[in-house]
């Protein structure tokens, strides 16, 4: 496996020099509309529900047409749109200097500049509006979460961060994985053996397949999801398939949150609508599906009734109108129990590994 | 039966007053020791006021003994620069009670003067010291009393009189009592505070017992216009009123004694002769212009009793009865009474009825009444549908009482004449006002006169708003002719219109720092209680005090709302003189520029810029 190529998707180096000329374009144009005496003002793409649609095309959820003038004529915008600029002319400057930050560290810079961001919350959805003005995610202006996940296997990348640049490194190095931070997310993937990923739930289980060598027997990929994959990893997941050429399949908890946290690495959530760079439509849910339950006789415990309202709330979303997306929605409301991962080590702590993975993925194929 | 007997025995003003003080005031010492203070000081001001002197009234108060606990004996001295008091009347009016100087009508603070003199019986029944009166009429002599009421004979008792030479006019009052001023303490101070207020021409000096000094020069040099007497208005008479009036317009039948015939023979020149009955008709027709009325009736008379003189000095007229056109007299020389029938056709018949029957409706409406004229009386009848010509002294009872409602309704009488109050006047209630409050917003409303039963009427309303106002809501200060009323607001008329306004609708805030000074000018305000702290809700007045209520909160309105646009207008300015700095330094570096736009023409055109 050399060097895939790089059909759908830019590098890591283009991304950041249309970044720079998105940014620039902004600042040029609210300039010139300060120079002539003009107000300045942004068009933010409206989030709100009734603008939120699914694209079947995309396979995922988008927004519509309806977007708010955010004008410094409105003196109640003045503030937030003066917020806004000062996040685009900081983050440009993480861009250029190749910096990352967290969304707490935003909350705190801001106040270096007197932008009043009355709490991380206000300065976290400034962060949404500039990602929605621009249509890019914050990982691309080098605003990460704190929260990480991590990969392991035979993936070979280069360092493009400010003291690494041109240094490579092989992410099957250290057992413990690599984290998914904002170096590994800027990263030029350069060559890969592998020719799956798995990306899965839990923690645990990705030191076991680790352990197991799962990365070798299957020629794979792990991705530790930790719980819903932060846009970071999702990201990763999107570059691995398109710009490596790697099917994608997913290992959850066998509930209606592991099937989301499937969807979501499929086609993306509602609260990230205004982004169109983080899914990977063609990826797999291998399981744990609600008929996985009673074929594997796993143990289970009973659903609460949050869990059943969550199984009513999804069977109204159209990504669950078919195939087995709709078919373990309903077996898990017929059943009203739920199995998690672990489940499997009732029948010894390789079963997962020896057994279940081989099965799925066989099926999974056919999917 | 019984052996039970009552003895109706006639008891002395003053001991009345003694037996029933709880009625004036005087029901324990703190109460007794306010309500003293405000008698002195309101006979004081009254007098000042009367007299045109700008009042300079110095009130104290001190214990007697500053150890023993309350309640305990003050001496309580009011001292003013008013015209003072004769030397000969001071014992009476100092020494009775039921001898004053106020029993006219027209507006002032006290009614006859009665509470000074009440206060002074307390002060002697509670103390048994005498009152200490100094008097200065000239500015040179001063007369000094010192005076003890005899109860049961309501008459004074002089124990010490001298004279003195002074500089100063004016009268000094001195009474021990019992008080307690730990209780009392804050009700007059708030009296004292509040009279300054409405009295903003007086200077008034008060040292409370511990001796502390509230002084307040005055802040007008101007006194209000003194009150005169005046007749009633029409809007506010019943029918008893009516039936009163009508007794005192009544032209009497003129009594035919010798004096009169002498009168008689005088007008028509028949002083030395005797002439026979027609003779005398014929002499009278023929200088029928020419003599009085009064001779005119006598001579009316004498044509149904065709009488001469001589006759005439022998009869005594008892009854003249129009309706059944009868006349009766006694006679002397008879011994009897006799009854004649009046013819109606006689051309004296008309001038007997007229007297008899009194003035018409037109005269007795422009002579007895303010504001009716000529063309009013005549349009009032058409609209009460009245004779303009009807003689009064011939309505029936129920002609009396359509009159008398007529006169409520009819509209077009113009306000009651209100020279016989006297307002405060805008111009010094403003000052007081603003000396006072130091407001931020201030503005003042003399309304017209208005009539409530037949009593004129004026309200004066002030409102203050911001500034050195701290008060969270509204503060009211009630007065009522020049007097505060302190206590009882809770179910007072002014109360009443205050709470009832919805303030939302003028820009206020329910907790905005405001302070509504309310004033009714009145011949008699109708108190709710004896107390007289707090005033009836009349709907004259009650309409009166919300029309200028509303008035002033209108203005209010006008100055909150340009405020806030002020306010809304700077808030702008400074939030853009901060924000679009910081826009044009983030985009030139954005855009990747050297020098900054060119934004400080933006930051003038801010405030112009709509919502």
């Amino acid at each position: 496996m050399k060097n895939k190529s790089k059909k759908t998707s830019k590098t890591s180096e283009e991304r950041r020099e249309s970044l720079s000329r998105l940014l620039q374009e902004q600042g040029l144009k609210i300039y010139s509309e300060l120079d002539r005496g003009e107000f300045p003002k942004f068009s933010v793409p409206s989030r709100s529900v009734s603008n939120i649609v699914y694209d079947k095309k995309l396979r995922q959820y988008i927004l519509g047409n309806t977007a708010s003038i955010r004008s410094t004529r409105n003196m109640s915008q003045l503030r937030s749109f003066t917020q806004l600029i000062w996040l685009a002319f900081f983050a440009n400057k993480l861009v250029q200097e190749k910096k990352s930050s967290t969304l707490r560290d935003i909350y705190y810079s801001s106040q270096a500049f007197s932008i009043d961001f009355e709490d991380q919350p206000e300065s976290d959805n400034i962060i949404v509006d500039l990602e929605a003005v621009l249509a890019r995610p914050r990982e691309d202006l080098h605003i990460f979460p704190e929260e990480r996940s991590s990969v392991f296997g035979d993936l070979t990348i280069e360092y493009t961060v400010p003291g690494y640049e041109g240094k490579r490194t092989n992410l099957s190095d250290h057992p413990d994985g690599y984290l998914i931070g904002p170096s590994l997310s800027s990263a030029e993937l350069v060559d890969t053996s592998a020719e799956l990923v798995i990306a899965i739930e839990k923690g645990g289980l990705f030191t076991r397949f680790v352990e197991e060598k799962v990365d070798k027997k299957f020629k794979a990929i792990i991705v530790d999801t930790a719980g819903q994959a932060p846009r970071s990893t999702r990201y990763l997941l999107k570059r691995l398939h398109n710009e490596m050429g790697l099917p994608v399949v997913i290992l959850t908890d066998g509930d209606v949150y592991g099937e989301h946290i499937a969807m979501v690495i499929k086609s993306g959530s509602a609260n990230a609508a205004h982004l169109r760079e983080l899914t990977v439509p063609d990826a797999k849910w291998l399981g744990v599906w609600a008929t996985d339950i009673e074929k594997y006789k796993l143990p289970t415990i009973p659903m609460t009734e949050s869990d059943i309202k969550r199984i009513y709330d999804l069977q109204k979303d159209p990504r669950y109108q078919e195939g087995i997306w709709k078919k373990e929605l309903e077996v898990f409301l017929k059943i009203k129990r739920k199995a998690e991962l672990e489940a499997f080590s009732k029948y010894g702590l390789t079963n997962i590994t020896d057994k279940y993975l081989p099965e799925k993925l066989e099926i999974a194929k056919s999917l | 039966m019984s052996s039970n007997k009552e003895s109706f025995n006639q008891i002395s003003p003053s001991e009345f007053f003694y037996r029933n003080r709880d009625l004036a005031g005087f029901s324990n010492p703190t109460r007794s020791l306010y309500t003293a203070v405000r008698e002195f000081v309101e006979n004081a001001l009254d007098a000042c006021d009367q007299a045109g002197i700008l009042p300079d009234v110095y009130l104290s108060i001190k214990a007697v003994d500053d150890e023993q606990a309350d309640p305990k004996p003050y001496i309580l001295t009011v001292k003013d620069n008013g015209p003072g008091i004769d030397s000969k009347h001071i014992p009476l009016a100092f020494g009775t009670v039921l001898y004053g100087s106020k029993f006219g009508l027209k507006q002032a603070r006290g009614m006859f003067g009665l509470g000074a003199t009440m206060a002074i019986l307390y002060g002697q029944i509670t103390t048994n010291k005498p009152v200490e009166v100094k008097s200065s009429t000239d500015g040179q002599s001063q007369d000094e009393y010192e005076l003890l009421l005899d109860i049961q004979k309501n008459k004074p008792i002089i124990v010490k009189h001298k004279t003195k030479e002074v500089s100063k006019r004016g009268l000094s009052v001195s009474i021990y009592l019992e008080g307690d001023y730990s209780k009392a303490g804050a009700k007059i101070r708030d009296y004292v505070y509040q009279t300054s207020l409405i009295t903003p021409y007086a200077t008034i000096t008060f040292e409370d017992p511990k001796g502390e000094k509230f002084h307040q020069t005055k802040i007008v040099k101007t006194m209000p216009l003194p009150p005169t007497i005046i007749r009633p208005h029409p809007h506010g008479i019943d029918v008893e009123t009516i039936r009163r009036m009508m007794v005192d317009s009544h032209f009497q039948i003129p009594t035919v004694d010798n004096k009169m015939i002498e009168k008689v023979r005088k007008e028509l020149g028949l002083k030395k002769k005797n002439l026979n009955y027609s003779e005398i008709m014929e002499k009278a027709s023929k200088r029928w212009n020419g003599i009085s009325r009064h001779v005119r009736v006598v001579i009316a008379v004498m044509s149904f009793l065709k009488m001469d003189f001589e006759k005439l000095s022998k009869i005594r007229i008892d009854d003249m009865d129009i309706a059944n056109k009868k006349l009766v007299y006694w006679d002397f020389g008879e011994s009897k009474s006799v009854s004649i029938d009046l013819d109606p056709e006689s051309e004296y018949y008309r001038q007997l009825t007229n007297t008899i029957q009194g003035e018409t409706l037109l005269s007795f409406l422009t002579k007895r009444f303010q504001r009716i004229g000529q063309a009013t009386a005549v349009k009032f009848t058409e609209f009460a549908n009245l004779k303009p010509e009807k003689r009064i002294g011939t309505m029936t009872n129920q002609e009396l009482v359509k009159l008398s409602d007529s006169l409520q309704k009819f509209e077009d009488f113009l306000s009651p004449d209100p020279s016989c109050l006297a307002p405060l006047g805008e111009e010094p209630l403003k000052k007081g006002m603003e000396q006072f409050f130091k407001p931020d917003f201030l503005e003042v409303v003399q309304r017209g006169a208005s009539a409530y039963s037949g009593f004129p009427f004026i309200v004066e309303m002030g409102i203050a708003y911001g500034g050195e106002i701290k008060s969270v809501g509204q503060t009211v200060y009630r007065f009522a002719n020049r007097i505060p009323l302190l206590y009882d607001e809770g179910s007072d008329v002014v109360l009443k219109v205050v709470n009832e306004i919805d303030w939302t609708r003028y820009k206020v805030k329910n907790d905005a720092p405001l302070v509504i000074v309310s004033h009714i000018c009145s011949t008699r305000i109708p108190y709710k209680t004896v107390g007289k702290e707090n005033v009836a809700d009349r709907p004259e007045i009650e309409r009166e005090l919300r029309l200028a209520l509303q008035f002033l909160a209108r203005k209010l309105a006008t100055f909150m709302s340009k405020r806030g646009q002020a306010e809304m207008e700077k808030k702008r300015a400074n939030l853009y003189s901060k924000y679009i700095p910081l826009v044009a330094q983030f985009c030139t570096e954005l855009a990747g520029k050297k020098k900054e736009p060119d934004y400080k023409k933006m930051l003038k055109m801010e405030a112009m810029v709509e919502e």
